[in-house]
């Protein structure tokens, strides 16, 4: 059996890239929590692909942690660009829908500017508190991906016909 | 396709599993308190701490408010699909312990997983190309569906991944690894030959 560790962070380190960037552009980003879990997933299939032998659960559990921290730094950074951007394609977005839409909840305008503005404190506790969110996500999508994509644990190769003589008695 | 067992390991998972449930359990109830105090918070001008809550489930869900359920006009921090999956996670964190028990650790089959997945997905998927706009009670019922199905990953991942670190370790304080230890630690270094 192979005992080698699996190499569990070139998987993380581009599907988590590949996951934070999707979340972070704007109407992208409708998907909610399916691109952290997808790339997850998709971390567990490349983790697979490079690991000879089979992968466990916690393999995948791993992995896909892993997978969601580095998405939730890339997202981060993404949101840098991107923060006026969000804001005013939901402005327009909000506009948009009140033309057909009676019941709005009261106030929707207000939530839209939440968040514009916040302190460093407040930014580092949402990024761990983010970061926790996305892990266990990530964590889901490992344990799936390695149950879509994860092989079967290797059987060991038939023993080779004998050629040479049979033994003297 | 067929399921995948995690190879057995040295001792009983029950502890792990129950410890995992009750957190997990704990965790989720939190979490979507705090998904229903947000515009609760909202109504009563407690807009700082509401804003807060809102920003936290910004990350993981669009939070667009015609596709939210309200509560005292306002609407809950996530979406109605979201709330579906987080309501399902709970049913399914509840419904664990009768389909799957505490010793067993074993991850549903990829079909079953699919067939969890096809209403949610067919719903989404013909949201974004425009084909309907279903109603919000349509998306919160696949969400709930599809979530009914996740802890059955979450819990097993997770308590393969401590079992299995507990075995390790256990292996690695075992009588003979520690005396094997003790004999290296105790014997005298070699002397140089003079």
């Amino acid at each position: 059996m192979d005992q080698r560790k699996p190499e569990y962070l070139t998987p993380a380190l581009v599907a988590g890239a590949a996951s934070g960037v999707l979340s972070g552009i704007p109407l992208v980003n409708c998907l909610c929590c399916l691109w952290i879990i997808g790339g997850a997933a998709l971390a567990a299939r490349m983790l697979a692909a490079r690991t000879d032998g089979g992968l466990t659960a916690g393999d995948g559990a791993i992995v896909g942690a892993l997978t969601g921290i580095v998405a939730t730094l890339v997202r981060a950074i993404m949101e840098i660009p991107f923060r006026s951007l969000n804001l005013e394609f939901a402005r327009r977005l909000m506009e948009w829908t009140t033309q057909f839409a009676d019941d709005m909840p009261s106030g929707w305008d207000g939530l839209l500017d939440r968040g514009a503005g916040s302190s460093p404190g407040l930014f580092f506790l949402g990024l761990f508190l983010t970061a926790a969110v996305f892990a266990a996500l990530g964590v889901l999508g490992g344990v799936i991906g390695v149950s879509l994509f994860g092989r079967k644990r290797v059987p060991p190769p038939p023993p080779r016909p004998e050629t040479g003589p049979p033994h003297a008695v | 396709m067929t399921a995948v067992e995690t190879p057995p390991r040295s001792g009983d998972p029950a502890g792990t599993v129950r410890a995992l449930l009750f957190l997990s359990l704990l965790g989720t109830l939190l979490w979507l308190a705090a998904i229903f105090l947000a515009p609760g918070l909202e109504s009563r001008g407690s807009s700082r701490s509401a804003g807060f809550l809102y920003a936290l489930f910004s990350p993981t869900c669009h939070q667009i408010p015609e596709r939210c359920f309200s509560l005292r006009g306002y609407p809950l921090a996530v979406c109605g699909r979201c709330l579906g999956v987080y309501l399902g996670f709970l049913g399914g964190l509840l419904a664990y312990p009768f389909a799957r028990g505490f010793s067993r650790l074993e991850l549903p089959r990829a079909r079953t997983f699919l067939l969890f997945s096809v209403p949610i997905g067919v719903d989404g998927l013909a949201g974004i190309l425009g084909l309907w706009a279903s109603p919000i009670g349509l998306r919160l019922a696949t969400g709930s569906l599809w979530g009914t199905i996740l802890p059955f990953y979450f819990i097993t991942g997770v308590a393969e991944l401590v079992v299995s670190r507990k075995a390790r370790a256990r292996a690695r304080l075992s009588p003979g690894a520690r005396q094997a230890v003790k004999t290296a630690v105790e014997k005298p270094p070699a002397k140089s030959v003079e």
